[in-house]
This record gives C-alpha cells, sequence and structure tokens, in this order.
C-alpha cells in the first residue's frame, strides 16, 4: 500500500504535465525565504508584507486568470491592459462626470469588455486572423476610445465607490479573549478576493467542465480537435468573451486601486499578465497550463520588486531586468521540458502541427 | 501563373490605394495638405507629404527587419525597447556623467564616432540575443522578444540612471534633424537603409531563403539551408535597425527618453508589414509593400494631428483602418468573395 | 431493398474549384461488413469520406443511415449520427493524457463534474481489447505512432457507432499491430458495425475484405466481392491501365568491377542506431527493409547529416569525410528524400520552380542566385522529365497531390546531380500508377550509374528493386540478402529474429 502511494507520488512528480508548475511554486518558494533571511529583520516575513503582495498585484492576477486560458488555446491577448484601462474610464467619467450609478457603469464596462473579447474571437475563430493582430487592434480601439473620452485623469468621486475601495478584511488575532487586528496591519482588500474567486473559477472550468478540457485539446492540435468533433469555433469565441470580462473585471480592480481613470493606464500592462503567465508555467504554443501556475506566477512576479524595495539601494529598473531573466528561465525550461519528453515530435509523426 | 502573381500584386495594390485614398480625403478636406515649400534659409522642402515621409523613417527602417522576421513566421516586440537603448547609449556618451558635465551644449564627452557606434553594436547584439534564442534554442519569437521588451527598457533607464539627458551637439542633432539635397536627413538615411537591404534580400538568395525556412523550417535544413544561421541573421539585423531608429528618434527630441522612446513601435512596424501585404502566418514577403503600409499608418497619423485631433486618439482610427485591411486580407474573406464572384458569373452566363 | 443494408449513398456529386472531385458515386455497406474503398490518390476516396464525415459538402445526392436520410454538416453531426471515423494522420491531441484523448467532448459526468476516475477505469479496460496496457495517465506525446494511431482506433470504436471508416490506419502500424487492429476488426464485424477500410495494401484488402468499391477519377468503376476477383485484375481497374506496363520493371544491372561509392563503418547514435557497417558499389540499389522503427531512416538521416553520427566513419568515393548537416552531406554529391514529405520535404508555400531549385540554389550558397531564366529553365526540365502533373511551374507546391509533391521533391535532388540518393518510403501514400513511375526513375538512375539507397516497408517492391538488401532489427543492422532470388519470407525471417546464413 505505501510503495504503491511512494510509486503514485513519483508518478506525479515525474509527469511532464506538472513539471512546469512544481518549478514556479519551487522557485517562489525560494525566493521567498532568500527575502526571508536577508530581510526577515526589516519585516519580510510579517503578512502584512506578504499581503500586500496580493493587494498590490490584484488586478494583474484577475487579467491573467483571462490570460492564461486564451494562452492554453494557442492564442494571446494584447487588448487585456487597453480594456481595462477602458474600465477605469468609464467608471471615472461616469460616475464623477455624469453622475451615472457606479454599479451601472460596471455592469455596463463588463459589457463592453465581453463585447471586445467576443468581436476579437470572432476575427480569431472566423476569419482566421491571427490572435496577435486580432487582439492589437483590440488594443488600439480601446486605447483610443479611452482617450476620446478624455485625455486627462480624472480622479473619481464617489461615495459607493470609496466605500468598495476602502472596505478591508483585516487579519485577527486573539488576545486575551479578545479579536485584534494582528501589527502590523495586514488586510485583503475586495480586488483580492475577487483574485482568488477568479483563480478559483478558472481552476474549475479548466479542470472539472468539459468546457476546459475542450480548451487543452484546441491548444494541443486544433485541427484534431476539430476532426474529434470538438466546438472548436464556440469554445475560442468563448474564451476571449470570457478573457474580456476578466480584463473589465481587473480594470474595476484598478479603479478601486488607484481610485481613478486614465487613458494611458497601465500601459504596457498586457506584458505583466503575459509574463505572469510564462512565469507560471504556461506554454505560449498552447495546451499546458494551470491556474494555480498562473496564481504563483503573478505572486512570483510580484515578490521581485518587494526584495528590491527592502534592499533599498537597487534601481527600481532592476525589476524589470530580473522579470526579463525570469522569462528568460522559464522558456528555458520549457524548452527542456520540450526536448525531454512532453513534445517531442516522433519521427514520422504525421500528427506535426506545422503545416 | 499569371493568377498567383496577380494575386500577390493585389495586396500590393490594394496598400497603394488604401494609400491614395487616404491622401485623397486629406487633399479633400483641406487643399494645402498637398502644398510643398522651399525654405531659403534651411534649404529644406516643408510640407505634410514631406513631412510624413520624413516622420516614418523609424518605423519604415524597423519594419524591413519586421518583415524577414514576420517572413519567418516570427514577431519581434523588442524592437521599441531597443530604440530607447540605442537612444541612451547615445546620450550616455555625449554627456557621460551629468554631474560632471551639468548643462547640456554643443559638446560631446566620447567621441562621435562612439556615440554612432557603441548604440547601433549593443542593438546587433541584442538582436543578435534574440536571434540565438530564436534560432539556436527554438524558443517561440513572441516570448524571446518579451525578454528583452520587459528588460530592454530597465537597461536603458540604467544606462542612464533614469535620468533624462539632453543634447546640443550639432552633428549628433544633423542625423535627425538635418537636410541634404533639400530633404530632410532621416529621408536619406531611410533610402539608403532600404535600397542596402533590398539589395541583400533580393539580388541575392537570401529571400527566397528566409520564405522556405518560414514556411518549412525541418524540410528547409533537409535540404540544406542553414536555417539556425538565417534565422539568425534575421533578427540580428532587425536588432541593428531598430538601433538606428533609437538614433534618428533620439536626435530628433535631442535626448533620450527611455520611458517614451519607441513605445509602440513594434505594433506600428508589424503593422506596416500587415498593411504591405506580408502574412503573418509567414511565407513570402514584400519590402515594397512594407514601405508602403508604413507611409499609410504616417499618412494617417499626420491627418489626424492636422485635424486637430488629440494624439492618442489615433489609436481609434488606426484600428478602425487595420481592421478594413486584414478582414480583406483575410483567407475567409478572400474565399468569400471568390465563390460571390463564381456565382454572379454563373448566373451571369446562365442569362447570357 | 436488402435488409442488411446499413448505409447508402446514392447519385453522390461534389464539385471543387474546376474540377469534379465525385461524378454520381454510388455506395453501399452492410451490416457486419469490411467494405474496402479503393482506388489511385485523387480517384476520391478521401473526398467521399469527407462528404460522410460532413467535411466536405454534397451538391447532390443521398446519404441513407438505417434507412432515414441524413446530412451530416460536421464531424461531430455524423458522430452523433453514428458514423465514426479514424483519419490517416493520426488526430489527437498529444498535450492531452491517454485516457482523455478517447473521451474528450463525451466525458463521462458526476455531479456536473469530469468524473476522471471513470475516465481512466475505461480507457484501460478499453485499450486493453487491444491488449495495450500503458499508463493512461500519461500525454500521449509520450507513446510511439503505434500506440497513438491504436488509441484513436480505440477512441473511433468505443462511440456507439453503426459505422466505422478507417482510413489507412495501418500505415504506421508494424504486422503485429495490424494483427491485433483486424482481430479488433473481426470482433467489430461480429457485432453488426459496418466498416469501410482504405488501405493501399492489396493483401489486407484481401484479408480482410468482404466487399470492394473501386473509384476512378471520381467515378464508380464497380463492386466486388473479396472472392470473385484477383489481386490484378483488382489493380487494373483502380489504374485503368495496362498492367505490364506496371509490373515489367528490370533491377538495374550490377556493373563489373564497378568502385565504391560509400562505405559505412560502425556508424551509430547511441539509443537508436548502433554499429552499422555496409558498403555500396556504384550504380547499386540497396534496399533497407525493416519494421517502423528498426533504423532504416535512422541510418539514412545519419549519412546526410540530419541527425550527427556519433561513432564511426563514412568512406564516400575513398575518402573519409565527417558529415555534421545536410550541406556537408550535399556537398559529398549525396541527395536525400525524406519519409515525412510534408514535415521534411516540401515548402508548401512555395512554387514548384522554387521547390525544385533550392537544394542546388542551397549548395551554391546565398550570394550566387540563381537567375529567374535558369529556374525555369531546370524547372520545365524536370516537370517534363519525370511527367509532373501541373498547368505550369508557378503553382504552390501544397496544392498537388501527394505522388507529384513526391517528384518535385526527387526533381529537387535530381537537379544537383547527386552520386548518391537516398530515398526513404519514397512511394508511400501514392497512388500506383505514381508508385510504378518512381520504381521505374529509380532503376533507371541506377542504370545510368547513379547509386541508390532505397528504403521500403514493402517487401515486394524492395525485391523487385534492389541488388542487395539489408535487414534492419532493433537498431542494428540483422542481416543482408541479395536481390536476385530472394523472396519475402527470407526477409521476414530476418526479421522476426530467426537464425539465417548471411548469402552476401
Amino acid at each position: 500500500m505505501d510503495k504503491k502511494r511512494s510509486n503514485k507520488l513519483v508518478n506525479f512528480v515525474t509527469n511532464p504535465k506538472y513539471i512546469m508548475v512544481l518549478a514556479t511554486i519551487g522557485i517562489f518558494l525560494a525566493i521567498y525565504l532568500f527575502g526571508a533571511i536577508i530581510y526577515g529583520d526589516k519585516g519580510f516575513t510579517k503578512l502584512r508584507t506578504f499581503a500586500m503582495l496580493f493587494v498590490d498585484n490584484a488586478y494583474i492576477g484577475i487579467s491573467a486568470v483571462g490570460m492564461t486560458m486564451v494562452l492554453i488555446t494557442g492564442g494571446i491577448d494584447l487588448s487585456v491592459a487597453a480594456v481595462a484601462s477602458l474600465t477605469g474610464m468609464f467608471i471615472a467619467y461616469g460616475t464623477t462626470v455624469l453622475g451615472i450609478d457606479p454599479i451601472v457603469c460596471m455592469v455596463f464596462s463588463i459589457v463592453v469588455g465581453v463585447a471586445l473579447g467576443l468581436g476579437m474571437g470572432a476575427l480569431v475563430t472566423y476569419l482566421k486572423i491571427p490572435p496577435f493582430v486580432a487582439t492589437l487592434t483590440g488594443m488600439f480601439l480601446a486605447r483610443g476610445v479611452c482617450s476620446l473620452i478624455s485625455r486627462d485623469s480624472i480622479s473619481i468621486d464617489n461615495e459607493l465607490i470609496d466605500k468598495m475601495a476602502g472596505w478591508k478584511m483585516y487579519f485577527m488575532t486573539l488576545k486575551d479573549g479578545e479579536w485584534v487586528k494582528i501589527k502590523p496591519v495586514a488586510y485583503v482588500n475586495l480586488s483580492v478576493l475577487m483574485f482568488i474567486v477568479m483563480i478559483i473559477i478558472g481552476t474549475y472550468i479548466l479542470q472539472k467542465t468539459r468546457f476546459g478540457r475542450n480548451v487543452y485539446a484546441i491548444g494541443g492540435n486544433e485541427q484534431s480537435a476539430r476532426l474529434m468533433g470538438l466546438p472548436v469555433d464556440r469554445t475560442k469565441m468563448m474564451v476571449y468573451g470570457f478573457n474580456g470580462f476578466c480584463s473589465a473585471l481587473a480594470g474595476i480592480a484598478y479603479a478601486l486601486y488607484v481610485k481613478s481613470g486614465w487613458n494611458l493606464a497601465l500601459q504596457g500592462g498586457e506584458l505583466d499578465v503575459i509574463s505572469a503567465a510564462v512565469i507560471g508555467g504556461v506554454l505560449l504554443s498552447g495546451g499546458v497550463g494551470y491556474m494555480i501556475g498562473t496564481f504563483f506566477g503573478v505572486l512570483l512576479k510580484a515578490v521581485i520588486p518587494c526584495l528590491i524595495t527592502f534592499n533599498g539601494t537597487l534601481s527600481s529598473w532592476w525589476g524589470k531586468i530580473i522579470t526579463g531573466a525570469l522569462v528568460l528561465l522559464f522558456v528555458a525550461l520549457q524548452q527542456i521540458v520540450m526536448h525531454g519528453n512532453l513534445f517531442k515530435k516522433k519521427k514520422g509523426n504525421p500528427a506535426v502541427k506545422k503545416e | 501563373m499569371k493568377s498567383k502573381e496577380s494575386i500577390f500584386k493585389n495586396k500590393l495594390t490594394w496598400a497603394v490605394i488604401a494609400e491614395l485614398l487616404i491622401l485623397a480625403v486629406a487633399g479633400i478636406l483641406e487643399p494645402s495638405f498637398f502644398s510643398i515649400e522651399y525654405n531659403q534659409t534651411t534649404g529644406m522642402l516643408y510640407g505634410s507629404l514631406v513631412d510624413i515621409v520624413n516622420r516614418s523613417a523609424e518605423i519604415t527602417i524597423i519594419a524591413m527587419g519586421m518583415t524577414m522576421v514576420i517572413a519567418l513566421g516570427g514577431t519581434d516586440i523588442s524592437v521599441g525597447a531597443l530604440v530607447a537603448v540605442a537612444g541612451a547609449f547615445a546620450l550616455k556618451f555625449l554627456r557621460w556623467d551629468v554631474t560632471l558635465y551639468p548643462t547640456p551644449g554643443d559638446y560631446t564627452v566620447y567621441p562621435f564616432i562612439l556615440v554612432i557606434v557603441v548604440p547601433l553594436v549593443i542593438c546587433t547584439l541584442m538582436g543578435l540575443f534574440n536571434g540565438v534564442l530564436i534560432g539556436k534554442f527554438k524558443l517561440q519569437p513572441i516570448i524571446a522578444t518579451l525578454i528583452l521588451m520587459v528588460a530592454g527598457r530597465g537597461i536603458a533607464q540604467i544606462a542612464t540612471n533614469g535620468k533624462q539627458f539632453t543634447t546640443g551637439y550639432t552633428p549628433y542633432r544633423f542625423i535627425g534633424q538635418g537636410s541634404m539635397f533639400a530633404l530632410p536627413f532621416p529621408i536619406i538615411i531611410t533610402i539608403v537603409v532600404c535600397a542596402c537591404v533590398m539589395i541583400f534580400v533580393r539580388k541575392t538568395a537570401f529571400g527566397t531563403f528566409v520564405e522556405s525556412v518560414g514556411v518549412n523550417p525541418n524540410a528547409s535544413r533537409v535540404t540544406g539551408l542553414k536555417s539556425d544561421r538565417i534565422i539568425m541573421i534575421v533578427y540580428t539585423l532587425t536588432g541593428f535597425l531598430s538601433g538606428i531608429a533609437g538614433l534618428i528618434y533620439s536626435s530628433r527630441i535631442s535626448s533620450c527618453d527611455s520611458n517614451n522612446a519607441g513605445v509602440n513601435y513594434e505594433m506600428d512596424a508589424i503593422l506596416a508589414v500587415v498593411l504591405g501585404g506580408t502574412s503573418m502566418t509567414g511565407g513570402k514577403f514584400s519590402l515594397t509593400g512594407t514601405i508602403i503600409g508604413s507611409l499609410i499608418i504616417r499618412t494617417i497619423t499626420t491627418l489626424v494631428y492636422y485635424f486637430g485631433i488629440t494624439s492618442e486618439s489615433i489609436m481609434a482610427f488606426k484600428a478602425a483602418i487595420i481592421l478594413v485591411v486584414i478582414v480583406i486580407q483575410s483567407e475567409p474573406f478572400g474565399k468569400w468573395l471568390a465563390t460571390r464572384n463564381a456565382r454572379k458569373q454563373k448566373a451571369g452566363e446562365l442569362r447570357g | 431493398m436488402d435488409r442488411d443494408v446499413i448505409l447508402t449513398m446514392r447519385g453522390i456529386e461534389i464539385q471543387f474549384p474546376g474540377v469534379k472531385a465525385l461524378d454520381g458515386v454510388d455506395f453501399t455497406l452492410r451490416r457486419g461488413e469490411v467494405h474496402a474503398l479503393l482506388g489511385e490518390n485523387g480517384a476520391g476516396k478521401s473526398t467521399l469520406i469527407k462528404c460522410l464525415t460532413g467535411v466536405n459538402k454534397m451538391d447532390a445526392g443521398k446519404i441513407e443511415l438505417e434507412g432515414k436520410e441524413i446530412r451530416p454538416t460536421d464531424p461531430k453531426n455524423a458522430m452523433d449520427l453514428g458514423i465514426s471515423t479514424v483519419f490517416q494522420e493520426i488526430n489527437l491531441c498529444d498535450n492531452l493524457s491517454v485516457a482523455e484523448n478517447i473521451f474528450i467532448g463525451r466525458q463521462p459526468m458526476k455531479r456536473g463534474q469530469i468524473d476522471w476516475k471513470e475516465i481512466n477505469r475505461r480507457s484501460r479496460e478499453l485499450l486493453e481489447r487491444f491488449h495495450i496496457d500503458i499508463d493512461v495517465t500519461r500525454p500521449l506525446s509520450q507513446y510511439s505512432t503505434a500506440i497513438q494511431q491504436m488509441v484513436s482506433i480505440a477512441r473511433a470504436v468505443d462511440v456507439d457507432a453503426k459505422v466505422l471508416i478507417l482510413d489507412e490506419p495501418t500505415s504506421s502500424l508494424d504486422n503485429e499491430e495490424v494483427k491485433k487492429l483486424f482481430d479488433v476488426m473481426r470482433s467489430l464485424k461480429a457485432q453488426g458495425m459496418g466498416i469501410i477500410f482504405i488501405t493501399h495494401f492489396l493483401d489486407q484488402v484481401f484479408e480482410m475484405s468482404d466487399r470492394m468499391t473501386v473509384l476512378r477519377n471520381g467515378h464508380l468503376i464497380g463492386v466486388y466481392n473479396a472472392g470473385d476477383i484477383t489481386k490484378l485484375e483488382l489493380v487494373s481497374s483502380m489504374i485503368g491501365k495496362d498492367l505490364d506496363q506496371i509490373f515489367d520493371l528490370r533491377r538495374a544491372t550490377q556493373k563489373e568491377g564497378a568502385g565504391v561509392q560509400l562505405q559505412a563503418n560502425h556508424i551509430g547514435v547511441p539509443g537508436k542506431v548502433e554499429d552499422i557497417s555496409f558498403s555500396q558499389k556504384k550504380g547499386e540499389l540497396l534496399g533497407f527493409a525493416g519494421l517502423l522503427g528498426s533504423g532504416r531512416t535512422e541510418t539514412a538521416e545519419m549519412i546526410f547529416g540530419v541527425t550527427k553520427t556519433q561513432s564511426g566513419t563514412l568512406v564516400i568515393d575513398g575518402r573519409t569525410v565527417k558529415i555534421n548537416e545536410p550541406m556537408d552531406a550535399i556537398n559529398q554529391k549525396i541527395a536525400f528524400c525524406p519519409e515525412d514529405r510534408k514535415r521534411d520535404g516540401i515548402i508548401g508555400d512555395l512554387t514548384i520552380r522554387e521547390n525544385i531549385a533550392l537544394a542546388l540554389q542551397a549548395r551554391r550558397g546565398m550570394m550566387k542566385p540563381m537567375s529567374r531564366k535558369e529556374q525555369d529553365e531546370l524547372a520545365d526540365k524536370y516537370i517534363k522529365m519525370l511527367a509532373i502533373a501541373t498547368p505550369d511551374a508557378e503553382k504552390k507546391i501544397k496544392e498537388l497531390s501527394g505522388g507529384n509533391q513526391q517528384k518535385v521533391i526527387l526533381a529537387r535532388w535530381m537537379a544537383t546531380d547527386p552520386d548518391l540518393l537516398i530515398l526513404d518510403e519514397p512511394t508511400r501514400g501514392i497512388d500506383v500508377g505514381a508508385k510504378a513511375e518512381i520504381q521505374r526513375l529509380m532503376l533507371q538512375m541506377c542504370e545510368e550509374g547513379m547509386s541508390i539507397i532505397f528504403i521500403s516497408s514493402e517487401l515486394d517492391e524492395i525485391i523487385r528493386c534492389s541488388n542487395r538488401i539489408i535487414v534492419m532489427r532493433d537498431g542494428k543492422k540483422a542481416g543482408e540478402l541479395n536481390g536476385e532470388g530472394c523472396t519475402q519470407a527470407d526477409i521476414m525471417r530476418i526479421i522476426a529474429g530467426e537464425k539465417v546464413g548471411e548469402t552476401a
């Protein structure tokens, strides 16, 4: 019985499907441990530091959920940051300039996000336009519309938004029979909850529903998926639609975070999202990736600037260089896994993807 | 034989027609759009048309390399960051240490040759880095170049300690602001660069090799082509060209701006290539088409500026035009058009 | 009407731009019958299948399944109707596990969630029927092509199908696996399933099928009962040509005192092929026989530098040479037509002209481009010489049929004027007529002094053409036979590992 269990464990660890995710988690733990040893005395290990990783990066994480799905189908979406920025602009302009109820603004943003996602999905699915180009168009469109609404940053002045942004769930501890906030104060906010809920939903969809498995099949080999009778077109449309939803949701989270809307907000943010997913072990060629990997990818990407802040002497630009190096590390790792066995194309195998 | 070639030419024709249409719209709305004046004191031609060609220089130069990158079935999204890198290093060598040389002026700390060569060498090496990752280690182009896109700006910032250097050094400013033969100097650079690239590509077998590797790298290797070397050459060349574009850009503004230099250049360059009729899926490419594509992008931008629309919202216009072009170029649309024509013909025959 | 008839297709017409792919074709399938669908490439077999699976829309005609008219709209719809297909190319997702590949799209659900345990359990059971015992939770990519093929067949038979279409299912299987497949087919047949069986192997047709339908150029030629027709008659109805023309092939005569073209001394790549030694005379056609994966292709790839030789030496024309990449081999006047035409041979989007000129251009180097005129002349010469069926040289190679693509690849290498030509499965997946032409061409080139290494899975063509035959087994050279007087049984005995005295 014991032997069987250990066999199962060996099987799990050596299964190439899981190597990337395990690597992400391993590296995150290693870096965290490194930080804990070097900057432990400065408070790196405090719960507050850890919670702030979430608070400061929730919007990236929410968007990364949708991006993970798009990447697994073998696509890419460059419009996410622009759509999020557009959402922020809708909320800021709607509530503060036009005086519309913030809930209406949010619902409207989500509708627009999903519609944009579906539109780009249609370009990709039905007109066979490369995802890169189609979503680039979407990005230009969203940024352009955003600038048409306003060129200046609009700070949000709305009671409900203030309330939502200010809502905090504090970590408590039992002291002398009374619940008190731990010191230093650590909390999570609405955006963090949204992030975690989205990760759970994403995991459920990918692992437990037929739709989710179709996403993997399409990424593995779209032609085959079609011939196996899977609803390829519908699935792709839904994936891009879902990603549009995630982008809008990320925009809401970002609006709550900065409490303003700006046409140039989140410039280059799509790369943050994509690199978070890649660091999380999602294969850009499609077919491989896990939500939990993306979750740790976001954390891993977040912990680096945090370490640089703790260091205090390093230029913050090192953050970018280290992120670049991490992406390099992970694609190198992916390459090793590929050449190992996961994606080894056998000689004479007619099922090669390149046509 | 005719039909295949005419389809290929068709794409070029589409691009030319699009450019002419946009110009026509401009001319109707504002007849002075076409006026060109010769300024005696500066010895330079002025006018919207000259401006379009002048301002398209950076994108045209980068897009020359990008065309072949795309023909190889890849993309290079690091070019914008390389533009920033080139500017940062050029200014670094012009000013070196701003605490020692606090005021910008008509001087350079290091010889001018270094100011030009070092940034170009660095950009070429970065292009080679991309090429090695993609050609030798078989990484996906988009992710291999993502590395430098993210890290490149960091490197540029560190080169100048995150500060924005400016310069008044005349020879350097000449690159982007000077003139030769009555034309702005960037136009001259563009002509020379495009001519060199086109001769290199079409008067040798390099172009065919690129197309072959782009369509089927495996088969190309078995046929005796050194696929990885060809890939490396193309990305290295693109890095070098980005460096030239970076020098022009930083010379235009007489300073370096690591945050904003070359932002979205990769997008514009890719669009220029796609508008020019080269398919994103790789294979056959057209450098002439790319030049026209780049002009289209700049014409739209200039037009929009001309009519006083805010610069950021240009993106919306770009998006609309790209949308039209990519839909027209898309395969299903072509098929739909073909079947519709066939049906019409059939109906005509029946009636006849 | 026959009560046993499960599927009828009547007057099927499909129009492609410029050609009528199918013209008034009828087809019937009975319950519990294996019905072979035969014809050359381009005869309309796959179009008929695609029509049945809803990939192609028919312009006229009627399909009835169990007496009810159906119009399949896509493979999924066809599957729902009870028509299940195994396509020639493995259409599975190799990033998914074996079990998931069998069940994707119709996973058993439990409380609204996918029931993974059930999927794995049922997959294991299903594969047991094929005597395959593997870890079904591992990604498909970790298994051999043969296993992948079996998995795709398992997927097809597990859906509750009335009609099973097998399109060239045996092309990547070895004899043992073919036997397993046939066992499964027999048991399905006994259950009353109607099976449409497409294959190029005529032996298999006669072994398995009850009836045969022959198509040619989109027309129905005839329907025959298995007992009523001989192989020769069948072939002649398939190609509509004089049979003598096809089988009148004579081995190239071995010239006396010809020098040694190639000598391989203990070459190998650890783990793939080891310790291969042989020598080849000038103008000799050297056949390589053996099962898939026995090291035939790997040996060829070593000689051509596609994979780097790790040990041993190659002597070409008396000189020891080092071949690290294909360019080195090309410089030694070696040419190589690879096995996987689509992956390693054709440059799909380039024209026939460019495809033909490519190898020569590569040898000349980048800086010495061939003029357009030179290319045109080269292309025209070979289109004529090899009778490549195309309106002109500017057609994209991917638009040609398999046989014509193969001829273009052949032309590409003939243009480099090689001393040694390696042909890896040059006749796989192409029709009988083109096959015979390629064989004749091969022999003619040998007669003119070229040395050829000919790799094939089909023993009869190896025996018919080769001067000498090297038999491979498990990455090693297992034996060497003289082409003259050798029989299929001799080769099979060596492949099977029985002791045989070397006759060479």
